[in-house]
């Protein structure tokens, strides 16, 4: 059991309430009872390889969204946020494709300075297009792809450096 | 027909026996959600065809598939589709109705409606025309009710005049005064708390008046408002009523529907708590009177205040069927759709409704209903749009769900968040009432946030189980969720946390190259299996 454990619990719920809590996996919770709905979601298309795991909740008619991860995950993450945000400068961040498709828009070149949530390219798949947005600003770096090209869900896109 | 029968009270076999077949061969129902699907039913009860009307935003839905025949009216907006006349008449000729059935909201009150069904060779099922533009305009009513002798709810009977300008002049304050404080601006033409204002003193008048004119102008058409007094602590009752085109009318019975929130019914039962027989023969002749007054026929219902001291003040009536016309239908054993289509069909009252109307002052039962609505109730009842990802409504005995929706319906924000009605019957309230509790409980909607806890606490409070507390500010006064809320989230993470760490073999689920997780078969079929072990775990 310990390989589970201490989890990261974010509940987004009624009336835009945000809860945080460590919880230490199963131990001590009583099960879901009468009315209780717990339903496992897919994870968003950005959250591919996160390990986090998304789950609609609905306790007393009440209704959440809670996004549960490894504890040690997260305070990683976190960690990794304040270090980004006091040196002011962000890491290399490879963008991959998160739906296979085609991409049928390009926004930006090679060397290009781009701002955070730019958006970069557009891949579509199932007649929709899912645009690919800047995380933080930087220079486009790596450039792999070009227009009409086609893509595999985890194919490497672009750098932004 | 012997004399002894005729003499007996309300009952003559001759009348019945005239309701043989079917009132009408196909029925039109124009309208969508619970309620058509309500209406098809009666029809297919009485061995009449039902034709359902849709928008593209309810090609799929239940009351198209539930209809013998469905007609695209328009695009998802209610006045491209549901609201235009010209539509609902060309669908009905087109399918070969005899009848139009116009539910409640959208066109149901429409003078134009019904004059545009009589021109076009159909018969509207409601009361006619000359009536519904009686009733329609609140001012109207009132002068109708307080002619035939029924109270109505002190304050002005004409239209208020206003300056050029849409200030009220000098003679609207000394009415104003006379009313008293607080009291409320009213649009004559309004409904569902659209052009009303509540106004606490001289000061604050003006404004009120200019702005509830402006609201009901771009509401309803019609800027004309008046002023009324604001009865303090006081509840919402009021009378089914059914005529026929001899003009006998008859009470079936009042209901009690105190609980609302922004003039939004939440709650209804049938009977009011607490009334005597006394008051309740009073109020159902102070009903019957004001429908005679008016010329109506067919279904409709006059709304009353109850004030604290006894006082029952006439408020409006509303000519159509109600949405919590089923409480009514549990206490009286009277289907009231199946009696709305019969005297369609020109037929008199029939015998089980005399029989019906004798007993209502006398109920046997009670029943209660709740709205489920798509609306947060933690965020003062706000639209929730969204899928059903979840449906398992409750069943059991004296259980009546009537729903418009099911596992997998798109519940859109372009009509109301009604999504079904819960009613219960017992033989007396509190037994209702643990029968409400009981099937609140098994109740499991996923998907959307529904007002199934704001019900889920209203059966426990006291002032509501005891009926002592009931008013139409009950829910102001006692609604404040913000910890039922923070209690209920910190449970979610619990469940939560107990779902993902009863699945550790798959989690975290392990990274594969070029991202992604791996997307092993059998893990999400594991996963599956302990969701639903504890969904199940009861």
């Amino acid at each position: 059991m310990s390989s589970a454990g201490r989890l990261r619990v974010t509940v987004l719920g009624a009336a835009g309430t945000t809860i945080q809590r460590t919880a230490a996996g199963r131990q001590g919770f009583p099960p879901a009872g009468r009315g209780e709905l717990v339903i496992e979601q897919p994870a968003g298309p950005d959250e591919a390889g996160l390990s986090l795991r998304r789950f609609e909740v609905v306790t007393h008619g009440w209704r959440f969204e809670v996004v549960v991860e490894p504890a040690a995950r997260a305070e990683l993450r976190e960690k990794a946020a304040r270090a980004a945000d006091s040196h002011s400068s962000q890491a290399d961040v490879t963008l991959r494709a998160q739906i296979p498709g085609r991409v049928v828009r390009l926004w930006v070149s090679e060397g290009e300075q781009v701002e955070q949530g730019q958006r970069l390219l557009a891949v579509e798949a199932m007649k929709m297009e899912n645009e690919v947005r800047a995380p933080h600003g930087g220079v486009v770096r790596g450039l792999r792809v070009t227009l009409e090209q086609t893509v595999e869900r985890g194919d490497e896109l672009l750098r932004i450096g | 027909m012997t004399t002894r029968a005729a003499s007996s009270p309300g009952v003559s076999l001759r009348k019945d026996s005239a309701r043989r077949g079917a009132p009408f061969a196909r029925v039109l129902i124009a309208n969508r959600g619970e309620i058509a699907l309500r209406i098809i039913r009666a029809c297919h009860e009485l061995g009449s065809e039902a034709v359902a009307v849709y928008s593209d935003a309810d090609a799929q839905s239940l009351h198209v598939r539930a209809a013998d025949e469905a007609v695209r009216i328009g695009p998802a907006s209610p006045t491209a589709s549901y609201l235009r006349v010209d539509a609902i008449v060309a669908a009905a000729l087109k399918s070969g109705a005899q009848a139009v059935h116009p539910g409640y909201g959208f066109l149901s009150e429409r003078a134009e409606l019904a004059e545009a069904c009589q021109e076009a060779g159909l018969v509207f099922v409601g009361p006619d025309p000359a009536a519904l533009r009686g009733l329609g305009d609140k001012l109207a009513a009132r002068a109708t009710a307080s002619a035939a002798g029924v109270p109505v709810v002190p304050g002005t009977l004409e239209p208020l005049r206003l300056e050029q300008d849409g200030s009220p002049p000098p003679a609207v304050l000394e009415d104003a005064e006379r009313i008293g404080w607080p009291l409320l601006v009213k649009a004559a033409g309004g409904g569902g708390g659209r052009g009303m204002r509540r106004v606490e003193s001289a000061r604050a008048l003006p404004e009120a008046v200019a702005s509830a004119a402006r609201e009901a102008s771009a509401a309803f058409g019609d800027a004309t408002v008046y002023l009324e007094r604001y009865v303090e602590g006081a509840r919402h009752v009021e009378v089914q009523l059914l005529g026929d085109a001899r003009g006998t009318i008859v009470a079936l019975g009042e209901r009690d529907c105190s609980v609302q929130r922004r003039h939004q019914k939440l709650v209804e039962e049938a009977p009011a708590p607490g009334l005597s027989e006394e008051q309740r023969v009073r109020l159902h002749e102070l009903a019957v009177r004001v429908a005679r007054g008016a010329g109506l026929s067919n279904a409709a219902t006059a709304e009353f205040l109850l004030s604290p001291a006894g006082d029952f003040w006439f408020l409006e009536v509303n000519a159509r069927l109600q949405v919590e016309h089923g409480v009514t239908e549990l206490v009286a054993d009277v289907d009231l759709v199946h009696e709305q289509l019969w005297l369609a069909a020109g037929q008199p009252l029939g015998a089980q409704v005399l029989a019906a109307a004798e007993r209502a002052a006398r109920p046997e039962r009670h029943a209660i209903e709740v709205r489920l609505s798509a609306e947060d109730p933690a965020n003062d009842f706000g639209p929730a749009p969204g899928t059903i990802n979840r449906w398992r409504a409750p069943a059991g005995p004296a259980v009546r769900v009537d729903a418009g929706v099911e596992l997998g319906s798109r519940v859109s924000a372009d009509y109301d968040p009604l999504l079904a009605k819960l009613m219960v019957v017992g033989h007396d309230r509190p037994a209702a009432l643990a029968r409400l509790a009981r099937a609140l409980a098994e109740f499991e909607i996923g998907g959307i946030q529904t007002t199934l806890p704001f019900h889920r606490w209203l059966v426990g409070q006291p002032d509501f189980a005891t009926g002592e507390g009931l008013a139409t500010d009950l829910v102001d006064r006692l609604w404040h969720p913000r910890e039922l809320v923070s209690r209920a989230s910190l449970r979610a993470a619990e469940l939560a946390a107990l779902a993902a760490s009863a699945s550790p073999a798959v989690y975290p689920r392990p990274a594969v190259p070029g991202g992604g997780q791996a997307d092993d078969a059998a893990a999400r079929w594991w996963q599956q299996g302990i969701s639903e072990a504890l969904e199940d775990r009861r």
